[in-house]
This record gives C-alpha cells, sequence and structure tokens, in this order.
C-alpha cells in the first residue's frame, strides 16, 4: 500500500528532514509514525500526499508512483487518502452535513450517492444528530469526529492522520482512536503522526520511530519509546 | 462538467460577489467606465473615417490648362478623361466662367478684381467627379501627365488631414484603451485576490479530498468573466443612450453631417464591449490565479 525506497529529503536552506528512509506498509495495517517535532514526521507525512517531493528514492502510495507522477494526476491519488489534521480544518460556515458533503460535492460524486454516505459516515463518527449544527457549536472532539467523517466519505484506502488528537483531552482523544479502530477494522490502512505516548503505549500496534530524519526504530506491536 | 457542479460554480460565484461587495462594485465600475471610454471613441473613429470617406468620395478634380492650349486638343482631352476607368462627370469650364464664379464667390469684395483691369488670369479648367473615393488620386496623377494640363488639384489636403485625425484618434484612443485595461485588469485580478484569500481555507481543503485543479479554478475565473460582464453590459447601456442622444442633437443641428446610422452600429458596438469586458475580466483573474493559488 505504501512503500518508501531510500526516500531522503533535503531543504533548500540544507536542513536534512529524511535521511535514506525504507518503509513498506501493507493493506490494512494500522501504523503510528512517532518521533520529537522537526524529527521528519511531517515530511514523511507530507510525502506520501505529495505535497512535498524528496530529493531522491522512489514512494509508491496506493498504486501512484509520487516521484514520477504527473501534476495532473494528483487529486486521483489524493482521492484515495483521507486527510486529518491536528486543527480540523472545518469549514466555518457550512453545517456538519455541508462540512463532510463537501469532499464529495468537489470530486464531483453524483448526487443521489451524497445522502446515503454522508449519513452513513456521520453514523460511524456518531454526529448524525448533529448533523445540522455549525463547527462553532461543537466541541473539539466533535469537530474532529466530523473531520474524521470527511477523510473517509470518499472511501479511502488509506487514512492518513497528522496529530489529530494533539488538540484534545486524553478522554476524548480515545473516543478519536476508537472510530480508528473501526475504520481500521473495515479493511482501512491508516497512519497517524502522534505525540501522545499513552495512545501508542496502550494500542500495541506497529510503531515507527523517526530522529533525525532516520527511522530508528520499526515494530510490529511497539510502544512510544521515550518520554513524549 | 455536471450540471450540479455548474450550480455549485453558480453559487460560489454569487457568494463571493456579495462577500466583497465594495471590491465588486469598484471592478464593476472600472469595466464600465473604461469601455464607456472605449465605446466613445470606436464612435468617434467610426465617424469621423465614415466623414472623411464621404468627403473623399464628393471630392472633385480641378484640371487646370495651360493657356493657349488648341480647342481640339481640349476636346480630345476631355474625351481621354471620359474613356479612364470610374469617371462619372466631366465639365468643362472656361477662363470666363471661372471669372464669374470668383466674382460672385468675392461677393461685396468683388471690387478686387477691378485692380486686375480687363484681363484675367484664370486658366480655363475642368471639373471631374469619380465614382469610387480611393480612385480620385491615380486619375488625378493620370491626368496630370497629359499635355496641356498645367496641374491637377483635389481636397487631397482636406481628405488628408482628416485620415490624419482619424489616425491620431485612433492611436490615441488605443493608447488610452491600453491603459484602461491595464488598470480594469489590476482591479479585477485584485478582486479575484480577495475571494482567493478569502477561501483559502476551502482551497486547501479541496486539495486534499482531490479536487482537480480546474475545479477549484473555475469558479474565480467565472467571478472574472461575471464582473467584467456586468460592467460591459453598464457601459453597453450607457453608450447607447449617448449616442441615440448625440444623433438626435446632430441631426436638429447638423443635419447633412453624416452620422453612422445607430442600428446596427449600437448592436455591433454592445457586442464587442460585452465580449472585450469578459475577456478582460478572464485575464484579471487569470493572472491572480497564477499569482495566488498555488494547485
Amino acid at each position: 500500500m505504501i512503500h518508501m525506497k531510500d526516500v531522503s529529503k533535503v531543504y533548500e536552506n540544507g536542513t536534512v528532514a529524511l535521511d535514506h528512509v525504507n518503509v513498506d506498509i501493507k493493506k490494512g495495517e494500522f501504523v503510528f509514525v512517532v518521533g520529537a517535532s522537526g524529527a521528519g514526521k511531517s515530511t514523511f507525512i507530507k510525502m506520501l500526499l505529495r505535497e512535498e517531493l524528496p530529493t531522491s528514492g522512489d514512494i509508491v502510495v496506493n498504486g501512484f508512483d509520487i516521484v514520477h507522477m504527473k501534476h495532473e494526476a494528483v487529486p486521483y491519488l489524493r482521492r484515495g487518502l483521507g486527510v486529518i489534521f491536528q486543527d480540523y480544518r472545518l469549514l466555518p460556515d457550512k453545517t456538519v452535513f455541508e462540512n463532510v458533503a463537501f469532499a464529495m460535492q468537489v470530486i464531483e460524486a453524483p448526487r443521489r450517492l451524497m445522502q446515503r454516505s454522508v449519513n452513513a459516515v456521520l453514523d460511524i463518527v456518531g454526529l448524525r444528530e448533529k448533523y445540522k449544527d455549525f463547527p462553532s457549536q461543537l466541541s473539539g472532539g466533535e469537530q474532529q469526529r466530523v473531520a474524521i467523517a470527511r477523510a473517509i466519505v470518499n472511501d479511502p484506502a488509506i487514512v492518513i492522520a497528522d496529530e489529530p488528537t494533539g488538540n484534545l483531552d486524553p478522554e476524548t482523544s480515545w473516543g478519536i482512536m476508537d472510530i480508528f479502530q473501526r475504520i481500521n477494522q473495515s479493511g482501512t490502512t491508516i497512519v497517524m503522526a502522534t505525540h501522545d505516548k499513552t495512545i501508542v503505549d496502550t494500542m500495541q500496534r506497529r510503531v515507527i520511530a523517526i530522529e533525525n530524519g532516520s527511522i530508528v526504530r520499526d515494530e510490529a506491536q511497539g510502544v512510544y519509546g521515550y518520554e513524549a | 462538467m455536471k450540471l450540479r457542479t455548474a450550480e455549485y460554480f453558480i453559487t460560489e460565484v454569487a457568494h463571493s460577489l456579495k462577500r466583497n461587495n465594495w471590491m465588486s462594485i469598484a471592478s464593476i465600475g472600472t469595466v464600465a467606465v473604461s469601455l464607456f471610454v472605449f465605446g466613445v471613441f470606436m464612435i468617434l473613429v467610426v465617424n469621423v473615417n465614415r466623414m472623411a470617406d464621404m468627403l473623399e468620395s464628393q471630392v472633385q478634380i480641378s484640371v487646370y490648362l495651360e493657356d493657349g492650349v488648341k480647342t481640339a486638343d481640349k476636346d480630345a482631352l476631355e474625351a481621354d478623361i471620359r474613356k479612364m476607368q470610374g469617371i462619372e462627370s466631366v465639365k468643362y469650364v472656361d477662363k470666363d466662367e471661372a471669372k464669374a464664379r470668383l466674382s460672385e464667390r468675392l461677393g461685396d469684395q468683388k471690387y478686387l478684381l477691378d485692380a486686375l483691369g480687363g484681363q484675367n488670369p484664370l486658366p480655363d479648367s475642368f471639373e471631374i467627379t469619380v465614382t469610387e473615393p480611393s480612385l480620385v488620386e491615380t486619375a488625378a496623377q493620370a491626368i496630370s501627365r497629359y499635355d496641356g494640363v498645367e496641374s491637377v488639384k483635389y481636397g487631397q489636403d482636406v481628405v488628408q488631414h482628416l485620415f490624419d485625425i482619424t489616425r491620431l484618434m485612433r492611436i490615441f484612443g488605443v493608447a488610452l484603451m491600453l491603459l484602461l485595461a491595464g488598470a480594469t485588469i489590476f482591479i479585477i485580478s485584485n478582486t479575484i485576490r480577495l475571494t482567493v484569500f478569502a477561501r483559502r481555507k476551502e482551497i486547501a481543503i479541496m486539495k486534499y479530498v482531490g479536487a482537480t485543479d480546474w475545479f477549484i479554478r473555475w469558479p474565480f475565473l467565472l467571478e472574472g468573466v461575471v464582473l467584467g460582464c456586468i460592467g460591459g453590459v453598464l457601459a453597453a447601456l450607457a453608450l447607447r443612450s449617448f449616442y441615440a442622444a448625440m444623433a438626435a442633437k446632430i441631426y436638429s443641428t447638423l443635419a447633412f453631417f453624416p452620422l453612422m446610422p445607430q442600428y446596427p452600429f449600437m448592436h455591433i458596438a454592445t457586442v464587442c464591449i460585452l465580449l472585450s469586458g469578459m475577456v478582460i475580466g478572464a485575464i484579471g483573474s487569470t493572472i491572480s490565479l497564477k499569482r495566488f493559488l498555488k494547485v
């Protein structure tokens, strides 16, 4: 599903963000990417979304050759990826339903699918009754759940989450992780960058630890490994 | 494009026109003023051109003969001229008639002619009209080569002046238009830039969920075109009433003035103005999209 071979990224100012990284993530895996701020986690995520290109090496994500693909194909790569951010990134002037439906609208999904798919994902995240609310009327956890619903409404093969619980209290975070588990159980691959030691240690999933741009540890059932 | 998508684009455009209402009004106003000025120049150039054309077609060629040309030679010359292409009429004016005309034209000052005594310094001449304005010059040149012709005159100065004026007006009009178009494009691109800025979050999300570049660009492009089009409509309406008022005024005071008939001229002008408005709008938003929308 995700294949990185000898990937390096050196920014123009000389910073080495990734240094000869090799990773293979299979379909249906649940992977934590851990490491201190500036270790290279964000660059790792950006490469998967093709927000940035590696300086050298090869990346294949969901069948797309990230390095050699045409710019025009990027939207189609992203349609297979669901992205979730620490700051939710909802549109404040749209309701919960509209925020989720927006993801279908912009890829010109058929209208008859929209109602059904949006309701289905709102059920998964438990916000079906709040479909008329605006983001400002929701708690942080609820907003993140809307963002998750939006990320999965187009049925992506891979969900990529960058610090999804970073702004949430522990209890709310567990609610979010519970949703991720369920999404993962349905066969969706999940890659989650996080700082949250408790979550990583409790979940007992694969952990890829990045330090100074290198993978220092890759364990099938890992723990965070050091103090966050 | 799907109907649903078109619907989405239209609502987006309506939203941002409302959201940036002052900028939108400013853009529409600039487009309208620029296109109106453009239209006024178009009217001026077209009409002065038409006037020059008409004058040129009415221009007569005066062929002055040398003194002492025999009557037979004059008749032969007249026959030759009549055989030339595009000659409408040839009239012989002898020196006595020329003097009579001059004295008539002098009116109260005809005593000036008394100074000549009994002499008549005026030459015999032919007055020639042609069927096509473009033939005047060639005909005049051809005639001037005949023996016995002293000089050939036609209203080249007047016509030349008129054409010079049109050319100047055209150059000035084009320069002014370019300036106004530049200003208009600038203000439209700024308006679109505001829209891009207001919607930057939305654009980022669109990119993440896999909207194509063109899906993202269309609403902005459309917004520019709509701004240009509304400005164009206003300019066209203003221009139509301006021309109607001007025509009424001119017909009542200067009845002989060869004004371009309102229709279909004004219809053509309206189409030109609307198209220019839309093109200017599209250029304005394209500039903004290139610079501010990294898709």
